[in-house]
């Protein structure tokens, strides 16, 4: 069990729920996400980003990893070896699902896999799960 | 959130004076407001006023934690951080750096990549104004020879922290120091930090093994068994669950230290110190790490540098008032120095 590295309390900030509009069209949703550590990290070190709303999980592909100004499928991360996620940005899940989210409360949960990029010298490196889940407000 | 208030003393009083009666001088990581800083509740100038307000003639910078455009500062951010180190009088003194090896998903970082990374790194710290760059370990003795030339053209030194479970007499310690004495004299050296002399758990990693479920009077009698030095199969013997007993085996590979005697022959190839704590209850004694011991070695052996404060408790409980916690180290240090 990890003691350290007790930082899963930035995972899931307390912002809105942003649906995705363009043109009065609605796409989408967005939930703003913050790495959980005290430094950043390389994208290509996320192993494994879950999302659930509502009790549902989200089909991985309905999702896209926003950050710096660009978005990927989550199957391309692990190839991010050269995008920064610095610690005090805020990063969105944009989950394509045709139609944002209803008014009100929802209950957001995020599982965030990551390895540790400077700890393999013993031979493995330490791979953190870190879980935030908490109720979040969609105002429309 | 708000920040926790700080304590009521007049600044005059909270601000540590420095002793002058060696050439000790004590700045601070800025990882020591990793909380403050990752919680927005200190934006980077905040927490180069707080280490002024508390006495700290200089600062360390852990680049891939405080750099936006990491790994790469732009003109206009090294601008900015020269103008505040300006405005509130503190010493570049060390830019921080990592070996991340692991970045890529498919393989490690290549000999060549690393140097790459950590080239970079001496290139934008010499950009910044910081005389050195501190790597880790991991760098290797080989890869670590080669970067001699690049320190030696850019004038830059680079140093290793010597961090536990490590110490000078092991195997790749034995090869750095040695490098450090003789070939790389001057531009190559160790950053010892004082995590290697800690005695016992601190307070916050004694309230994480309870709440991770390490019964409390189980604990007590674990703690006590170590604290006497006794033997790990005395303390495995009490009566613990699988948990328990892992988290015992833990206590005794973390909380295993050297003499501070070691300190004496680090000392001509320190560039600076790490002035590691977890928590300080006042500003009398740790427990944990022992500057009681540490501080008066130092004086004696001659040591003229820099400490730089490492307060690293956040990585066990962010709700600590970190200021305060540097405040108590400030005047503990000069407790021990004075």
């Amino acid at each position: 069990m990890v003691l350290d590295f007790q930082y899963d309390e930035l995972l899931l900030p307390d912002q809105t729920l942003a649906n995705q509009v363009v043109d009065g069209v609605s796409y989408g949703y967005a939930v703003a996400i913050r790495y959980p550590s005290y430094r950043g990290t390389f994208i290509s070190c996320i192993e494994s980003l879950e999302l659930e709303m509502d009790g549902q999980l989200v089909k991985p592909d309905a999702i896209r990893f926003r950050l710096n100004n660009k978005e990927y499928l989550l199957s391309q991360l692990k190839e991010l070896f050269k995008e920064h996620w610095f610690v005090l940005d805020t990063a969105h899940l944009v989950v394509m699902n045709n139609t944002g989210l209803s008014a009100g409360e929802h209950l957001v949960k995020i599982r965030l896999v990551h390895r540790i990029p400077y700890t393999g010298y013993f031979g493995q490196y330490l791979v953190l799960e870190s879980v935030a889940c908490k109720r979040l407000l969609c105002q429309t | 959130m708000q920040a926790p208030a700080l304590s009521n003393l007049r600044k005059s009083e909270r601000k540590g004076k420095q002793v002058s009666a060696h050439n000790i001088q004590l700045s601070a990581s800025l990882y020591s407001l990793s909380s403050y800083f990752v919680k927005d509740l200190f934006s980077f100038e905040d927490c180069l006023k707080s280490l002024k307000d508390n006495g700290f003639k200089g600062i360390e910078l852990v680049a891939a934690q405080m750099v936006p455009e990491y790994p790469y500062p732009s003109d206009r951010w090294i601008g900015e951080l020269r103008d505040l180190l300006a405005k509130y009088e503190l010493e570049p003194v060390c830019y921080s750096a990592y070996i991340d090896y692991g970045i890529r998903s498919d393989r490690d970082l290549t000999e060549q990549e690393i140097v790459q990374f950590t080239v970079n790194d001496l290139i934008y710290a010499k950009k910044a104004g910081f005389p050195l760059v501190r790597t880790q370990h991991s760098i290797s003795p080989a890869l670590y020879e080669k970067m001699l030339p690049y320190c030696e053209k850019l004038n830059m030194k680079l140093a290793i922290e010597m961090h536990h479970p490590h110490h000078p007499h092991v195997p790749v310690w034995e090869q750095y120091l040695d490098l450090m004495h003789h070939k790389g004299k001057g531009y190559l050296g160790v950053v010892p930090d004082f995590g290697i002399f800690q005695l016992r758990p601190h307070h916050l990693l004694v309230e994480r093994l309870k709440k991770a479920g390490f019964r409390a009077e189980k604990l007590s009698e674990v703690l006590d068994i170590h604290t006497a030095r006794a033997p790990i199969s005395e303390a495995l013997a009490v009566g613990l669950t699988d948990l328990e007993k892992e988290f015992t085996e833990s206590i005794y590979e973390k909380f295993n230290p050297i003499s501070v005697t070691e300190l004496k022959d680090l000392i001509p190839v320190s560039p600076y110190m790490h002035g590691k704590f977890y928590y300080l209850d006042n500003d009398e004694l740790d427990p944990c790490v022992p500057y009681h011991q540490i501080l008066p070695k130092l004086k004696e052996y001659g040591y003229q540098g820099h400490i730089a404060a490492e307060y690293e408790g956040h990585h066990f409980d962010m709700s600590v008032d970190v200021p305060e916690q540097l405040n108590r180290f400030v005047r503990l240090c000069n407790r021990h120095l004075a």
